[in-house]
């Protein structure tokens, strides 16, 4: 395991260098209807990227096509550097769990997991040694002879999960699989979906709209807006330094006030705000900051190099773990988040709202 | 809420029922007539017309031919209609809306017509009076029949379910036998069932292409009719009437055992 750093970096290097799965511009039209637009991405071996996006962005459309369902209109996939954009879904060796798990309904559990392997042509003792791994490894041993009908939900979906693992695929496609399951199970097969993908080191592709799973289950993220990739990054870059407007707006909770610039800089509420990032070259700017990247302090606080901005505390919003605090400031309402330990400020209170220009992000204004 | 319907209503329904089968009680009854003409009540009973039935040889060439005829046009229709209606329902031929239409024309034309014009298309060909005329006469109603069922048996199946198949693995060929094929079980029965009927019973076309040489029951029958009245047809309805309820009965079976399977 003691590796020179030097030999371990050079590896990282080489295993970051090949791209296990690449896209390049692909995209989809259905008519006038542009699904996906352009889309470029490469995933490296066992990476997991999941692709986030609003209803309607094209990640499934993406992932069809992907998985070799859907014939794109533009553009290529590669796996290994092999152009595979015309090979029949059939020979692509990619696990697809659907969205609505599209298990074989007339098939037991067992053969539905067996199906690929019996695709392959597996012997038959291979066959009911790998389905019964596979089924252990999602934990549903005793339920090999049921129907799909009589499973639940979350069983559903494991069996999903162990028919598209079984099969050793290059890539692992995983639809919105979660979305069905409440939220208790929901988190549970998070973390065993993690867990079973990097044990594996499996290269895998994970759709879903809900950023909790992409910022919790991923290496990087592709927010996608409109058939659009508007980032690709880990999860804290993409939400500390969102690169549009867009993906702040969609990744997490954000405080949204308008801006003025003047030949000093930027002014909000009529103080001076200093920003450490680009600001666009538009005239109408907005400035987003995270609720909880703000801090509540006394009227007369010397904010330093940070930025600060005075108001009224409005009231309290208590959500369980976290208190929100809404503030009536010169520039709008502004909501600050605290863990709302020690003393809190009242209602009424004249207070400082004090943030740094590191957490200071400025957008064009949205068109009204 | 009440369960069920409510007395009146189930009265009511019971009624209808009554009005619909007394017809077919009143010729149960005159099947097992001991009488020499169709008198109702019959003045005694006996099994008489159904020897009678049993020996008359055209009516009993007429139902082996019948029988025959309706396996075969089950078999033909299934073979052409199973096929077309997937590429239709699965949109791999263009203009399959458009095809669609066209496939269902016969249903809405007139039988006298179309048994008109099957005349008209087999005469030249010799095939008039013949089982492959006949055959070809009656899939020409039984085809749209199954290809309608089949495509909404297509389109109704479970969305992704051949797709997560294809993604395992399975060549479209195999996708199509190992879960296309069996999850349309049920629309299969109803279609196999369809035609057959269908067939058995077809009158008026058979009318038109029948001869001498290959002439179906139900023609058998409408000659039959022409010449006397007397309990032997209703005999022959009885033989049938059991027949068709051995034929659902079956059907059943097979459509309930794929429910059972898995849909
Ligand atoms: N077969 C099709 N014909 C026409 N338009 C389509 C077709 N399939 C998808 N689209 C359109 O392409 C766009 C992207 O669809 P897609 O299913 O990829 O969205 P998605 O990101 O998966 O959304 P969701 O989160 O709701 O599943 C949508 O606007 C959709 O209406
Ligand atoms: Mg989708």
């Amino acid at each position: 395991m003691e590796q020179p750093l030097a030999a371990r970096n050079h590896q990282c290097a080489l295993t970051r260098r090949m791209s296990h799965l690449t896209l390049n511009r692909l995209s989809k039209r259905y008519g006038e209807t542009v699904a996906v637009a352009d889309v470029s991405l490469s995933v490296a071996r066992g990476e997991s990227v999941a692709l986030l996006g609003p209803s309607g962005c094209g990640k499934t459309t993406t992932l069809r096509m992907i998985a070799g369902l859907i014939q794109p209109s533009a553009g290529a996939i590669e796996v290994l550097g092999v152009d595979v954009t015309q090979v029949p879904a059939h020979r692509r060796n990619m696990g697809y769990v659907f969205q609505s798990y599209a298990l074989f309904p007339h098939m037991s559990v067992a053969a539905n997991v067996g199906f690929g392997l019996d695709e392959r042509g597996v012997g038959r003792s291979e066959r009911d040694r790998r389905v019964a791994a596979a089924l252990s490894q999602v934990r549903l041993e005793g339920l090999s002879a049921r129907k799909p009908r009589e499973l639940s939900g979350g069983q559903q979906q494991r069996v999903a999960l162990a028919r598209a693992l079984v099969i050793e695929p290059d890539v692992l496609l995983l639809d919105e699989s979660l979305s069905n399951l409440d939220a208790r199970l929901r988190d549970a097969m998070r973390l065993e979906i993690r867990d079973l993908q990097r044990s594996l080191g499996i290269t895998t592709l994970f759709v879903t709209h809900d950023q909790t799973e992409a910022l919790t289950l991923c290496d990087r993220i592709a927010v996608m807006h409109a058939g659009r990739v508007e980032q690709i990054a880990d999860p804290v870059t993409i939400y500390e330094r969102p690169a549009s407007r867009f993906v702040a707006e969609f990744v997490g909770r954000s405080v949204v006030l308008p801006v003025e610039r003047s030949e000093a800089g930027l002014v909000l509420g009529g103080r001076p705000v200093r920003t450490a990032h680009p600001v666009p070259e538009s005239r109408a700017l907005e400035l987003f900051l995270r609720p909880q990247r703000i801090a509540l302090a006394g009227p007369e606080t010397e904010a330093g190099a940070h930025n600060r901005l005075g108001g009224v505390v409005r009231s309290h919003v208590f959500v369980g773990d976290r208190l929100e605090v809404l503030v009536d400031t010169q520039a709008g309402r502004v909501t600050v988040e605290t863990s709302g330990a020690g003393a809190v400020a009242q209602p009424g209170d004249a207070v400082s709202l004090i943030w740094s220009p590191s957490d200071t992000l400025v957008f064009a204004r949205a068109a009204p | 809420m009440r369960e069920g319907a409510g007395p009146w209503l189930g009265a009511a329904a019971a009624l209808v029922y009554v009005v619909l089968l007394a017809p077919v009680a009143v010729v149960v009854f005159i099947a097992f007539s001991a009488d020499s003409f169709i008198v109702f009540p019959p003045s005694g009973y006996s099994l008489r017309w159904f020897q009678r039935l049993w020996a008359h040889e055209a009516l009993m060439r007429g139902l082996s031919l019948s029988l025959m005829l309706a396996g075969i046009v089950t078999i033909g229709s299934l073979a052409i209609g199973v096929p077309a209606a997937y590429a239709i329902a699965r949109a791999k031929v263009p203009a399959a809306g458009a095809l669609k239409a066209f496939f269902l024309a016969p249903l809405l034309l007139p039988t006298l017509v179309l048994g008109l014009a099957l005349l008209m298309a087999l005469q030249p060909l010799r095939l008039t009076a013949t089982l492959t005329g006949l055959a070809l006469g009656h899939m020409v109603m039984t085809v749209p029949f199954v290809i309608r069922l089949m495509v909404t048996t297509f389109a109704t199946l479970p969305d992704e379910v051949e797709a997560a198949a294809a993604s395992l693995g399975a060549t479209p060929w195999r996708v199509f036998r190992r879960v296309t094929l069996p999850l349309a079980i049920p629309g299969l029965a109803a279609s196999a069932f369809l035609s057959f009927l269908l067939s058995f019973d077809e009158t008026v076309i058979s009318l038109f292409i029948s001869g001498p040489r290959a002439s179906t029951l139900p023609v058998e029958m409408v000659r039959y009719v022409e010449g006397r009245t007397d309990p032997l047809v209703a005999a022959l309805s009885v033989v049938l009437i059991v027949a068709t309820l051995f034929v659902i009965l079956v059907v059943e079976r097979i459509a309930g055992l794929a429910r059972v399977v898995g849909r």
